[in-house]
């Protein structure tokens, strides 16, 4: 790497990072592009060359969280054990435990998903196709332990399962950005009961 | 959320004679609300300030702070009424399906069909319920009690027509509904589907969600 990339990329993890601190302690839509500059003690002008939007930091923001986040499952997915249900109570309640730490800015990314931005550097929550991965894998070995129907349309499911785990944090929202991971969690559960009652052999 | 506020209980009878001065007024926060409309609907919510709005309507600042406390409340006021406008059709929807599913599907098929029409300004209104002030939430999660009251008459009459079980938890089936209609409108706004597209699509996520509930 030249010089000139070093500094750039080290531009951007500052960029990425007082961002980050911005829209969860400030709020997204309060945060400027001007004020991430500040924080992140360069040039408004270097973060445009980086980043075509705020939208776009966003996105970033959150790929990087999501980055550490799955490398963490990879280290604990083979040891998930228990029924189907369990499995994914498990995937999501770790979700959870995770964006509460900084919700608003998670909060925000659900926000954003719903304006679309024609800035091809952003990926709008929904699109995570890690995590439809890892439901789908669930799912597949849930057909082969005999606890999951065969013909079930598992995309479908999986899509019915994110807009819950999605929606769950209205409790965050409503708490005015303080997320209770617990609680969360203990929603998602009985929405997975139930969702997974209907997709059992008969 | 608070694109589906409403005050559809306060009765509106009896007319009040309005002086001329009412009008005025009246005129004001017509021409006011209208200016918002199509602001939010070009900026979204944050991208529209109070001043824009005052100079799209052709008045000062202060004449529109002379009708609405903030630009919260203005906001709330244009979903408010939008929703006042399609209720009606909701529970008329919900009333004439043969099942619990032709119900669910004819009920939200008038809120797709609605706010598909004026997607920028459903969009605003889904990016600020998820940002909000707490005080705003609350507003709108009693708001929502009108939704879920109608979901949940639809499917105790499913339960009583036989569709449906006796046993099983009403209430959390109908929140898991409500999350993935409003999850759907994603489709809409990334890859364009019409209504046709985000209900054929809700019926397939209704056997999923309603798949042990069957009789």
């Amino acid at each position: 790497m030249g010089v000139r990339d070093e500094q750039k990329q080290a531009t951007r993890e500052r960029v990425l990072e007082a961002a980050r601190d911005l829209f969860n302690d400030v709020g997204y839509e309060e945060t400027t592009i001007r004020a991430i500059a500040e924080r992140a003690a360069v040039s408004v002008g270097s973060v445009f060359t980086t980043f075509a939007s705020k939208a776009e930091v966003l996105s970033h923001v959150m790929e990087r969280r999501l980055d550490d986040l799955y490398l963490e499952f990879d280290r604990v997915l083979p040891y998930l054990r228990g029924a189907t249900a369990d499995r994914l109570c498990s995937i999501f309640a770790i979700h959870y435990e995770f964006e509460t730490r900084r919700v608003k800015l998670f909060l925000a990314h659900i926000a954003a998903s719903y304006s679309p931005s024609l800035d091809p550097g952003v990926k709008p929550y929904g699109r995570n196709q890690r995590l439809t991965d890892m439901l789908c894998d669930v799912l597949a070995e849930g057909v082969k332990r005999g606890e999951v129907r065969a013909d079930l349309d598992r995309q479908l499911a999986i899509d019915v399962l994110k807009a819950v785990y999605a929606w769950n944090y209205r409790m965050a929202a409503s708490a005015g950005g303080k997320g209770d991971a617990a609680a969360m969690s203990a929603a998602m559960e009985r929405q997975i009961l139930a969702i997974a009652e209907g997709w059992r052999p008969r | 959320m608070s694109f589906v506020s409403v005050n559809i209980e306060s009765a509106t009878d009896s007319p009040v004679k309005l002086t001329r001065r009412a009008l005025a007024k009246q005129r004001t926060r017509e021409r006011v609300l209208s200016a918002a409309r199509r602001l939010f609907s070009e900026r979204g919510y944050e991208g529209a300030t109070i001043r824009d709005i005052a100079q799209a309507a052709g008045m000062s600042t202060g004449a529109v702070f002379a009708s609405f406390a903030d630009k919260s409340e203005l906001f709330d006021e244009i979903l408010t009424a939008d929703y006042e406008a399609i209720c009606a059709q909701m529970v008329q929807a919900a009333r004439s399906g043969a099942s619990a599913d032709e119900a669910l599907l004819g009920l939200f098929g008038v809120a797709y069909a609605f706010h598909l029409e004026q997607l920028p300004l459903l969009r605003a209104g889904i990016a600020v319920s998820w940002t909000h002030s707490e005080a705003a939430e609350r507003k709108s999660r009693s708001d929502l009690k009108h939704i879920f009251r109608l979901i949940a008459e639809v499917m105790q009459r499913g339960v009583d027509q036989g569709q449906l079980r006796g046993d099983i938890d009403l209430k959390l089936l109908a929140e898991i509904t409500w999350d993935v209609y409003v999850a759907n409108y994603r489709r809409a706004v990334y890859d364009g589907w019409t209504v046709e597209a985000l209900l054929a699509r809700l019926s397939d996520q209704l056997k999923i969600i309603f798949a042990a509930a069957r009789a």
